[in-house]
């Protein structure tokens, strides 16, 4: 036997598995696949049901319509693996809610919400800090009927959405799915594409009010919706583009916790700084290292050098993201990652890049004018 | 295709498409998704599916589609799934039929384990055809179908991935 073959007959050993798939798992499969089959042939049945309702929802001027033809939460969990969020939200203390709402060119509908600790069987390392999670279905489909994209479609992932639950009186930027520990799975079923969204438990606010907002961004953004300083109440923008909506959703006021629920923003909004970052070893030497390192940098701006062909303003895309070019330099971003409501002048957000002694800082400004111009500073 | 054929199909290649998925994955919870996902994507698409001519290399192209979709579709979405090790135990058999001492088991398994973790360093494009070719068992032939690039390119493509595992493997070994 040669070298060569012998490192074949090695790779073989080494890389041919041993692993079998459980019988269980096959079973799922088959029971998936003909769970599909009946969905499907449903489909063709509810037809004349389906255009009932949309009779109904336009004489009564109303938007919410129940989802028959729609998987529930219960199925969407199953689709995704996990059978004890499935239970979950056939359980007492989930709220199936169906409701539809049609914006820009879509339907959207909140299927239903279930909160509490261990429901899932995945857990993440967010459920160490806040046992008490949050999950809710949602789907969006398109009004003409043509199917969402697949997820094996190159087309799936190009358009955005946001799915995020928002606190009444709690500004919507700062408390967010992103800031909430949040995450999503998402499966494209019949042309219809579900969303299972997870974030930090909500139940703690039920007497402030929650809600469920939808829209046509990757990230928060004022172009989408309202929030009313004085009230508290974020609304959908009437002339935004694309999907906004806004679900109130009917949680239990009795299980409100006003104590835990200041507790938690408290630490959320906290603002990060270099003196509570070494504080009692909440964040690892390396990171608070960094935190430091960042915090001196920033301190030598004033004193950099300004690039001239780098102070440029900035342009907007369709939704209300700015857009900054430099060099190989991109920036696209909210505005409201950077300045606060009416906040004029040079933003507190900066960006430092560079190494080994070498850094450059990019900063914007904005003007009375509301005209926002980036600028890239050597800090050298 | 109705459930018996799915069944069928399930019974004949799973335990190969699942071998593929797991090299593919790494992790027990990931290895069942993408698995699951395969043949239910299978059945979503059957229509281009011709079961005389070659359907675990129509699936193994599946999985390898669905998992680039999966990388991509969750940019800034957490981990939900945690990282679950399939029992090491089992994966450590030796697939050898040749009698060896207990001590050269043990160098076999390390040797194996280094193998493996040399392989998950590889690029997709020399992993992919690298593990439809060992773990999967596809010929030459069959990898370059399901990849749709020429034989030459799989042949060429594997040559590299073994130069590439031969290099790793000589950098790590004391």
């Amino acid at each position: 036997m040669n070298d060569s073959e012998k490192w074949d007959r090695i790779l073989k050993q080494a890389l041919a598995s041993a692993v079998e798939p459980e019988e269980e798992l096959n079973q799922s499969i088959i029971n998936r696949f003909k769970e599909r089959t009946r969905m499907k042939r449903g489909h063709r049945k509810r037809i004349s049901v389906g255009l009932l309702v949309v009779v109904f929802t336009i004489v009564m001027s109303i938007t919410a319509y129940a989802a028959t033809q729609l998987f529930s939460s219960k199925e969407i969990a199953e689709h995704l693996g996990d059978r004890s969020l499935a239970e979950a939200f056939e359980s007492k203390d989930a709220i199936e809610i169906n409701q539809t709402i049609a914006s820009g060119d879509y339907n959207i509908t909140l299927h239903g919400i279930v909160s509490g600790s261990g429901l899932s069987e995945f857990s993440s390392s967010a459920q160490d800090v806040y046992p008490d999670r949050t999950y809710a279905v949602v789907s969006i489909s398109r009004q003409d009927s043509s199917p969402m994209p697949d997820t094996s479609s190159p087309e799936y992932g190009k358009e955005s959405f946001l799915i995020s639950p928002l606190i009444k009186g709690q500004k919507p930027w700062q408390v967010n799915i992103m800031s909430m520990n949040g995450g999503y799975q998402e499966i494209v079923r019949d042309g219809i594409m579900y969303r299972l969204i997870e974030c930090d438990g909500v139940e703690m606010f039920a007497d402030r009010g929650v809600y469920m907002a939808v829209s046509s961004d990757a990230f928060y953004n004022n172009q989408s919706f309202v929030y009313d300083e004085d009230t508290g109440v974020i609304s959908p923008k009437v002339d935004a583009k694309g999907i906004s909506v806004v679900f109130d959703l009917p949680l239990d006021k009795s299980k409100a916790d006003p104590a835990k629920a200041d507790a938690y923003l408290q630490e959320l909004l906290k603002e990060p700084s270099v003196d509570t970052a070494n504080e009692g070893g909440a964040l690892e030497a390396e990171e608070a290292e960094l935190a430091n390192k960042f915090a001196q940098l920033k301190k030598r701006i004033p004193d950099g050098k300004v690039i001239p062909e780098s102070v440029k303003e900035v342009t907007y895309d369709d939704k209300g993201l700015i857009n900054y070019e430099y060099n190989d330099r991109i920036v696209k971003i909210s505005p409201d990652m950077l300045f606060a409501e009416g906040q004029t002048g040079l933003s507190d957000a900066v960006n430092i890049s560079g190494g080994e002694g070498n850094y450059m800082a990019l900063q914007f400004y904005r003007d009375e004018h509301d005209v926002i111009t980036g600028k890239v500073i050597d800090l050298n | 295709m109705d459930i018996e054929e799915l069944s069928d199909l399930v019974k004949q290649h799973g335990k190969a498409i699942y071998g593929f998925c797991y090299r593919l994955a790494g992790n027990k919870a990931d290895t069942d998704d993408l698995y699951q996902e395969t043949f239910l994507k299978a059945m979503e698409v059957r229509h281009k599916m011709d079961m005389n001519q070659n359907p675990k290399a129509f699936l193994i192209s599946i999985a390898i589609q669905l998992r680039k979709n999966k990388r991509r579709k969750f940019a800034w979405r957490q981990r939900i799934a945690p990282t679950v090790v399939l029992n090491e135990a089992a994966d450590k058999i030796c697939c050898t039929n040749e009698e060896i001492t207990p001590e050269e088991a043990v160098l076999s398994n390390e040797l194996h384990s280094m193998i493996r973790a040399a392989t998950d360093k590889l690029n997709d494009k020399l992993k992919i055809p690298l593990l439809m070719y060992y773990t999967a068992e596809m010929s030459i032939d069959e990898v370059s179908v399901a990849l749709r690039i020429p034989p030459g390119t799989v042949k060429s493509r594997l040559f590299k991935a073994r130069k590439a595992m031969k290099e790793i493997l000589e950098v790590e070994s004391p």
